[in-house]
């Protein structure tokens, strides 16, 4: 009990390794602005029917594409409104909800399959390794656009079959890096400890294998969260995404197009939060790396 | 070496894209530069059925009669006088000493294999509806030629003046519709120098051009591209690289002309906009098999405030299936005011009082078509919004598998209401009503010779329609043309842009 309290013990144990890794977070600049970021913009859709000045929906013909506040509007509709005239604030919060949520489930649903093929392949090896790394390529093979597209095209375009069709073909980088992790971890000592002692082979995986990937995993999370907003926007500008009257920013990006000449801002203001929110993601994702990694920082 | 290929073709191409490219594109040069959105797929106006088609008919190829656009008169064209023999005959008196871009001569063989041709079913002309009428041609003399009709069909000089143009027989014969297509010849003002599909057509005044209701071309030649970006149309009209585009949304159209250089005319087009609704159930059981629903959904949108803050210009609310200026389009209807509140108690009253979902579809214009979903779901009705290419639509259409959707028609600007009324009602595959009583006054007003019992008839169906509410008429559409001040043009009511009335200022 003395030894806590005593000043030259103290010094001599050093801070604990999670008080390092605090402090090594805080002092990351890229993580803390991605956190930040990507915090409030959670933040937002999770309140956007309280934060948005007017319903999303509320068509006003008369009053289409008033500018935004900056560029000579009222503040009644601060950031303007779009070509039907509803209100492009309230619309870009509550894109935010549809970029989100398809950004989180469908890293979730990927993140879930390409996990337990990888960590499979990685822990059992010969013909389950064989099996998952053929799977790899297969999917690697395939265009991810392109199948989105089709399948997209065939199935008609609406949040549940985005969600789906990103969320199934966005899984093999988590595949291929689980694998890779696993392959490494259970050679370890601690593995073979485990083994000898007779436990059982989840017990294994849940409690030696999992914790010591986890770290990769985040970051791989939020790199497929990036991609598949990305993708939802393309999609979406496309025209096969989210349907309309549903706001999504690459849906906004889309019905701005044709005034882009003379209203550039209908296409400029979901343009940059779509930037700001997949690069502040990254950043997270990279300072998670960062942080976590410390050996493999330059 | 496979992948390096395309590449290499890619880049000659735009190469060669670029270098055919004026430099100066204005009256010095001669050279009216037209931007085209569509990509055709046929040049050959009978293989083909946009308007894209329409436009490059009327300057390629001619009609045995002419419809003034101005004041809609009847005038000889290709013929010189025309009379009805009986009720399924007329004959023609052809005019003398016209030819052919090619040298060919035009007389009865050209008018006889034309006819003959396009009016047999298996030779698959795109749209029957145009030339499905006649029956066969027969020659008198070398300049007298009658036409037969299968049946009565008093709007026979409409069609004639319109999509039906005279092909040189010999030449038809040799390359038939795909060679046509790329090497079109005509009798019209313009003749072909080029055509290159997806990128380019070049047309050149047709100097020996005779005495036509036409007029003479002024332009000496057209260079016609085809850019399907409204955008990138605009950029070019900046820089000077085009002189003319046409179907310039209202938004732009606004802001071109309040850039003071360029001359924006805007006209009314014969395309009326509607929502169609499956009233004979085809799709299987759906809300808009009850009447009252259909009713409500031509209550729930604001037709003046689409006219007025999307489609503007000279764009009119309509509450017929038909265009106001066609023969027979009376619009003594049933007129539905914009009242929310009455078309939700009508949806209760259909026992809807929570309104339903459904497939909504539509081909173009997808603003418009948000903004009448957005008047419907704010009356209860929720739709998944579909938005089709026009043929993928269509197909799904004759399949009856389309509950709800927005559709236009632009009657191929053919000025009597059988090109639209009687195309959607009349039980074919794109009748979403099936309706007996509809049917059997079409078919007196179409065939009826009698004018006054076509409009007694065309009055009847058209009442009918609108109270029973099979559709939701919602607007005409118009077009706006903007081009260079230097450019002097009048455009007509009816979408066809007409190089032959061009002319530098």
């Amino acid at each position: 009990m003395t030894d806590a309290t005593d000043p030259l013990s103290a010094e001599l144990q050093g801070p604990s390794p999670r008080q390092m890794l605090k402090s090594r977070a805080f002092s990351h600049k890229g993580l803390m602005f991605g956190v930040i970021v990507v915090g409030l913009l959670v933040l937002v859709a999770l309140l956007a029917p309280l934060l948005a000045p007017h319903d999303p929906y509320a068509q006003s013909l008369m009053k289409r594409m008033v500018p935004p506040v900056f560029m000579g509007g009222t503040w009644e509709h601060p950031l303007g409104t779009d070509h039907l005239g509803r209100d492009y604030l309230s619309r870009l919060l509550y894109g935010a909800r549809v970029s989100l949520l398809i950004g989180t489930v469908a890293a979730l649903i990927s993140g879930v399959i390409g996990t337990a093929m990888g960590v499979a392949a990685g822990y059992f090896g010969g013909k389950v390794d064989a099996v998952v790394t053929f799977l790899i390529n297969v999917r690697l093979a395939m265009p991810v656009v392109l199948v989105a597209l089709a399948v997209v095209a065939i199935l008609g375009g609406s949040l549940t079959v985005v969600i789906c069709v990103l969320g199934l073909l966005l899984w093999d980088r988590f595949a291929v890096v689980m694998r890779a992790s696993t392959l490494q971890i259970s050679r370890r000592d601690y593995v073979a400890a485990a083994q000898v002692i007779g436990a059982s082979t989840p017990r294994i995986l849940l409690t030696e294998i999992m914790p010591n990937v986890f770290n990769n995993l985040i970051v791989i999370v939020t790199l497929e969260m990036a991609h598949a907003i990305l993708l939802e926007a393309a999609l979406s500008f496309l025209g096969l995404g989210v349907q309309p009257p549903t706001p999504s920013w690459g849906l906004m990006v889309s019905e701005g197009k044709n005034m882009m000449l003379f209203e550039p801002w209908l296409v400029l203001i979901p343009g940059a939060v779509l930037f700001v929110l997949v690069l502040a993601i990254n950043l997270m994702g990279d300072g998670l790396r960062d942080v976590t990694a410390p050996e493999g920082r330059s | 070496m496979h992948v390096k290929l395309p590449v290499a073709t890619l880049a000659a191409a735009t190469l060669m894209a670029s270098s055919a490219m004026p430099v100066v594109a204005d009256k010095a040069s001669g050279t009216l530069n037209v931007a085209f959105t569509k990509e055709l797929e046929n040049v050959d106006s009978y293989f083909n059925s946009a308007r894209e088609g329409v436009v490059l008919q009327r300057a390629i190829w001619d009609g045995l009669i002419y419809r003034d656009p101005e004041t809609n008169e009847y005038i000889g064209n290709l013929a010189t006088s025309w009379e009805w023999i009986d009720d399924t005959t007329l004959e023609f008196k052809l005019r003398e000493g016209v030819t052919f871009h090619n040298g060919e001569a035009f007389n009865a063989d050209d008018v006889v294999f034309t006819v003959d041709f396009v009016a047999k079913e298996e030779n698959g002309v795109k749209t029957q509806r145009n030339v499905n009428w006649m029956e066969s041609a027969e020659k008198i003399d070398d300049y007298t030629v009658r036409i037969h009709l299968k049946d009565k069909f008093p709007a026979a000089i409409e069609f004639l003046s319109g999509p039906v143009s005279i092909y040189p027989n010999e030449y038809y014969a040799e390359v038939g519709p795909s060679g046509m297509g790329l090497k079109p010849v005509g009798t019209g003002p313009y003749k072909v120098s080029e055509v290159v599909p997806g990128q380019h057509f070049v047309l050149e005044a047709n100097e020996n051009y005779y005495d036509s209701p036409k007029g003479q071309p002024e332009i000496a030649k057209i260079d016609i591209r085809t850019i399907p970006d409204v955008n990138t149309q605009m950029a070019e009209l900046f820089s000077g690289s085009l002189d003319l585009i046409w179907q310039v949304p209202a938004d732009q159209a606004n802001k071109l002309a309040e850039m003071g250089q360029f001359t924006v005319a805007n006209e009314s087009t014969m395309r009326v906009g509607y929502v169609q609704m499956d009233a004979a159930g085809r799709s299987g059981d759906n809300p808009f098999t009850n009447k009252l629903v259909r009713q409500a959904v031509n209550h729930a949108i604001n037709r003046q405030e689409l006219v007025d803050a999307l489609l503007q210009g000279k764009s009119k609310v309509v509450y017929t299936p038909c265009f106001p200026s066609q023969f027979g389009c009376v619009q003594d209807v049933t007129e539905y005011e914009y009242d929310p509140e009455k078309a939700k108690a009508l949806l209760a009253e259909a026992g809807y009082p929570d309104g339903f979902t459904v497939d909504f579809y539509a081909y173009r214009d997808r603003q418009y078509a948000e903004a009448i979903t957005s008047y419907l779901n704010a009356v209860g009705i929720q739709t998944n919004f579909n938005m089709l290419q026009y043929s993928a639509l269509r197909e799904l259409n004759m399949k009856g598998e389309v509950p709800i959707a927005f559709q236009t028609w632009g009657s191929y600007s053919i000025n009597d209401a059988s090109a639209m009324v009687s195309q959607f009602f009349k039980h074919g595959s794109l009748d979403n009503a099936q309706d007996d009583q509809v049917l059997e006054w079409l078919n007196v007003a179409d065939s009826s010779t009698d004018p006054d019992e076509r409009i007694e008839y065309y009055t009847k169906a058209l009442q009918r329609i609108s109270e029973e509410a099979f559709w939701a008429p919602m607007f005409t559409y118009n077009t706006n043309y903007v081009f260079k001040d230097e450019v002097a043009y009048t455009p007509t009511p009816d979408e066809v842009l007409r190089f032959v009335d061009m002319s530098w200022k």
